[in-house]
């Protein structure tokens, strides 16, 4: 059994009723749409294959992005705000274990994609990369702040997943599902936070209140509609999907679940800083 | 400091909130109540260009009804809170 099998099988084993959502998730069916397969399956590369320059760069800038890595000290300085968060806000055990299950399972991801990293370029693995979009920055001042953060940020991690499973680079590929599972779980974790704060006309109000926080940071995630680097992405099969698309998919999902809590949507071209 | 952690520090100050030092590696910064100290929550220092004032400029309805900020109420009872 690998180190990596221990740390799945260990987590296999449920220690809260709740933990992990994605079980949940996964067993009414497939919580995710089905994006197209890709144009073209020109492309396959494996670890240690000789890498096309262009490739690996736009590789390199996608995985910059992601940011899960155990030497991108800006990633660990994240995982300390989440815990300075929970230690302060969280109002209690139940939701504080949840929350250190979830760090629990994104510093797998940090591992996951070290090793990734490592195969790829060695400097790569050591370099800090403090996250870039603003979304990672925005304030976090309650617990109804950080469940947002939960349920939209980590379930842009789960698409983007989603459609790495069908990536060109084969060890992306096969740690996607795992990848987008625990991440559709982390935003899982934040819309049950959700659904107990809004259980109170005071907590939903507050919720209602910070979704115009929260709201045009998810949509603007995925960049610009018409960004010029997209079709390199497709044309080498690093992506199948354009930044529109993905985030049509995206909304229709985060709607369908803001309006089963009863809150009303934003205007999504509202404070919107990336079209 | 750089001109957006500034920037942040002078929007938080407004509401009755401390920009206390980078918590983690320069990146995230504690918010504490500049009544009691206690820590409210955190922020990055990626934030764009003017987005500090405009989210704590669009939260002073909560500061001011007490659904968000301190329990010691200092950011109902600030004058920018």
């Amino acid at each position: 059994m690998s180190e990596m099998d221990v740390i799945l099988e260990a987590e296999e084993r449920p220690r809260t009723g709740l933990w992990p959502f994605w079980r949940r998730a996964y067993a009414k069916g497939d919580p995710l749409p089905a994006f197209p397969a890709p144009a073209s399956r020109a492309y396959r590369f494996d670890e240690g294959d000789p890498l096309p320059e262009e490739y690996k760069a736009l590789l390199i800038r996608m995985l910059r992005h992601e940011g899960e890595r155990a030497g991108n000290k800006s990633f660990l300085g994240l995982m300390a705000s989440c815990l300075d968060i929970a230690e302060t806000l969280f109002p209690t055990r139940e939701a504080k274990v949840l929350k250190a299950e979830y760090l629990a399972e994104e510093l797998k991801h940090a591992i996951m994609f070290h090793r990734l990293a490592m195969g790829l370029e060695l400097d790569f693995a050591l370099r800090d990369v403090p996250y870039a979009h603003y979304s990672f920055h925005l304030p976090r001042e309650s617990w109804a702040d950080d469940a947002l953060f939960h349920f939209f940020v980590d379930l842009n991690g789960a698409f983007h997943a989603r459609d790495w499973r069908e990536s060109s680079y084969v060890p992306l590929a096969k740690m996607s599902a795992t990848v987008e599972r625990d991440e559709l779980g982390h935003s899982e974790m934040g819309y049950h936070f959700l659904q107990r704060i809004c259980e109170s006309p005071r907590g939903k109000a507050v919720v209602q209140h910070l979704l115009g926080k929260w709201y045009p940071a998810a949509l603007d995630m995925f960049g610009r509609s018409d960004s010029p680097n997209v079709p390199k992405f497709i044309g080498w099969g690093l992506k199948s999907v354009g930044n529109a698309e993905i985030r049509d998919a995206y909304k229709t999902y985060v709607d369908g679940k803001l309006l089963t809590l009863g809150l009303d949507l934003p205007d999504e071209r509202a404070n919107r800083k990336f079209l | 400091m750089s001109t957006i952690v500034e920037e942040i520090r002078q929007a938080y100050a407004a509401a009755g909130i401390t920009l206390d030092q980078p918590s983690s590696f320069g990146t995230y910064y504690r918010l504490l109540c500049a009544g009691c100290g206690r820590v409210l929550g955190q922020v990055g220092d990626k934030l764009l260009p003017g987005m500090a004032a405009e989210i704590v400029d669009g939260q002073r309805d909560l500061y001011a009804s007490g659904l968000l900020g301190c329990p010691c109420g200092h950011q109902r009872t600030h004058p920018g809170g």
